[in-house]
């Protein structure tokens, strides 16, 4: 390990340290390299015959998969990782798989084959590759970039795994920032409808539209009134009830209704038009 | 108006899958509801619990072309644009990552637009109209041999899943740890055996090491959630005693994710950096005929105080006395003091083991 990684390692302990609250102390990526570090550019033999390095200048993107036979985890992302690459073809991503040489060639092709992997297989031998950069687990996902410096490091997922790499090729070729990152590692929780704040107060406001367009105002108005119960900051709902009182032949307490959905959104057409019509015919 | 129209809904899951976020999971099969599914009125001998506020009031034009309840005509807009104008919110649900193919088709596969017995006017009891076209999930479910609780309490399937759309792959709610936590975040949770289980809240805000699928939030790498057949629904094996005859199968579930060859190789370079020199103290602890140490006897599998999810102790023998550990991390090693051997350190820059 480098100075400079145990620099970083010392850092990242120390704002660790310094944070407060829930949540895990920084990791290394690979055991022996952090981001930023450069992944070496040693050539390696390839599966179907030749040499190629981990990474190419060319490419924006570099993606390795460190994966073996036999699993079902690197089967998995090795398929998902081949239908991904598809996705990025036209763009400078460059794909190689990394495999240790200790496995049987055979059961390697058979795996890749199932795979529907169409990229290059790196073939480790004597395992210096995972042992210079202290690859520990299978499978995992590498991200350098043109440089050969390591960018990201995406250990196995089983769920969302798919979108984490992804979003870290995408941010690799500069199509998105980092907080889009940050929001497919953590994504929203997703509401039930009853649970998204307003649904229920706009369902009791539609309903009213819908009845209030069918000419039958007190109904609209009974619905605008529970929309506005549930929420009163609502001025479409404040609206709908003045409408509706004022099709009802009320238009004082229309004007009233009127005017808090125009305190609430100045700019309610629905309401404003409504306080004209009522104010012409006093 | 009171027919009763059955049908047998065809889901085709491909070609919806295509258009929204599930087209990453591949093609699926058809499936079918094996129930009837009403979309008119419950019959009159059949109890009501809930109804649909339009029909309830008996304002069939909200979403039929007459008013009149005897003969209320067609629908008058197609499919689930009728449903969602006034259930705006599905505009935000239904733009979601993932998407529940049936829920993109019809509200109704569901849903009845009427009444019905059921909450949210569901036509069969939550967890059951979700086996139905999940048949797998529902034989996992009653063939494991260790149940999960949250199968058969609470909201049951929609504990976890949303049923319409949601951010996380499998319609989770939220990524597994977070909903984990909603219920094993506290104290005095048991299982089906009376045990007390862990709570995970605590336990990770005391140890701030985490092991790599803790810290994603990915519980499921290592518990399958709808039941099996290993202990605390583990995906695979992995020895539940302090000692265990090296065996690779006993330690599946690690392998699933680590390099069996660090306790397969006796000396090495590159495999660990728990090694005197190149002897591999993997090796050395685990890979044993009778009494090789698992995992858990230097390892806390879930989050501990020191690197490398080293515990501080080991709850040890039929009481759970707790066996010290006491490691100590070296520039190039580590030291174990007394409790297990006697005090010995490692170095990977010697040429061999090495004792105080």
């Amino acid at each position: 390990m480098g100075t400079a990684v145990r620099a970083r390692r010392l850092l990242a302990g120390l704002l660790g340290a310094a944070l407060s609250g829930i949540g895990p102390a920084p990791a290394l990526a690979f055991a022996n390299v952090a981001a930023g570090d450069p992944v070496g550019d040693e050539e390696l033999p390839t599966l179907g015959g030749g040499r190629a390095a981990l990474w190419s200048p060319r490419a924006l993107a570099n993606v390795f998969v460190f994966f073996r036979p036999r699993q079902d985890h690197s089967l998995s992302t090795l398929k998902a990782m081949a239908e991904c690459e598809r996705e990025f073809e036209k763009r400078p991503v460059r794909w190689v798989a990394v495999v240790s040489g200790d496995w049987a060639r055979e059961e390697v092709l058979a795996t890749v084959a199932e795979a529907g992997v169409r990229f290059a297989v790196l073939v480790d031998a004597g395992d210096e590759l995972y042992g210079r950069l202290g690859v520990r687990l299978h499978p995992v996902v590498g991200i350098a970039d043109a440089r050969g410096r390591l960018l990201d490091y995406v250990p196995f997922h089983k769920v969302n795994y798919c979108d984490m790499v992804r979003i870290r090729i995408r941010r690799a070729l500069k199509e998105v920032d980092q907080a889009a990152v940050e929001r497919v590692d953590h994504p929203p929780r997703a509401l039930m409808p009853n649970e998204i704040p307003g649904a229920v107060a706009k369902r009791h406001l539609h309903l009213g539209e819908a009845l209030l367009q069918r000419k039958q105002w007190q109904k609209a108005a009974a619905e605008a009134r529970v929309a506005i119960g549930r929420s009163p900051e609502l001025a479409a709902a404040h609206a709908l009830l003045g409408r509706a009182l004022a099709a009802g032949g009320r238009c004082p307490e229309a004007l009233r209704s009127f005017d808090e959905a125009l305190r609430l959104e100045p700019g309610n057409r629905a309401a404003a038009e409504g306080r004209k019509a009522c104010a012409a015919r006093r | 108006m009171a027919r009763r129209r059955t049908v047998h809904i065809l889901v085709a899951l491909a070609g919806l899958a295509a258009a929204g976020g599930v087209a990453a999971a591949g093609p699926r099969a058809l499936r079918k509801h094996t129930f009837k599914v009403r979309l008119g009125p419950l019959p009159a001998n059949q109890k009501v619990a809930w109804s649909h506020g339009p029909y309830e009031a008996g304002d069939c034009s909200i979403c039929h072309a007459s008013a009149d309840p005897r003969k209320p005509g067609p629908v008058s807009k197609p499919g689930n644009e009728l449903c969602f104008g006034c259930h705006e919110e599905f505009q935000e649900i239904m733009a979601r990552r993932y998407k529940h193919p049936p829920a993109q088709e019809s509200c109704l596969h569901c849903h009845n637009p009427h009444n019905s017995a059921e909450k949210k006017l569901l036509h069969v009891e939550l967890g059951a109209g979700c086996k139905d076209c999940h048949p797998a999930i529902r034989e996992v479910a009653a063939k494991a041999r260790v149940k999960h609780g949250a199968l058969e309490t609470g909201a049951r399937c929609a504990s976890c899943h949303n049923p319409h759309g949601a951010n996380v792959e499998k319609l989770l709610i939220q990524l597994p740890f977070d909903l984990c936590v909603n219920c094993h975040g506290a104290d005095g949770m048991k299982d089906h055996a009376g045990v007390s289980l862990t709570n995970f809240k605590k336990l990770l805000e005391e140890n701030r090491f985490w092991h790599a699928p803790v810290a994603a939030k990915d519980c499921s790498a290592c518990h399958r959630t709808h039941g099996g057949d290993n202990f605390r629904l583990l995906v695979a094996d992995y020895p539940a005693k302090f000692y265990a005859p090296y065996d690779l199968k006993n330690y599946a579930l690690c392998y699933g994710c680590h390099n069996e060859k660090v306790v397969g190789e006796p000396v090495t370079r590159t495999l660990t950096n728990f090694r005197d020199g190149s002897r591999n103290l993997h090796f050395v602890h685990v890979n044993k005929a009778e009494r090789g140490r698992t995992c858990r006897a230097c390892h806390d599998v879930h989050a501990s105080k020191q690197p490398l999810h080293i515990r501080q102790g080991v709850p040890y023998g039929v009481k759970g006395w707790i066996l010290r550990i006491n490691y100590t991390k070296t520039p190039t090693g580590g030291t174990c003091a007394k409790t297990c051997h006697e005090t010995k350190t490692y170095s990977r820059a010697g040429a061999g083991a090495s004792r105080k």
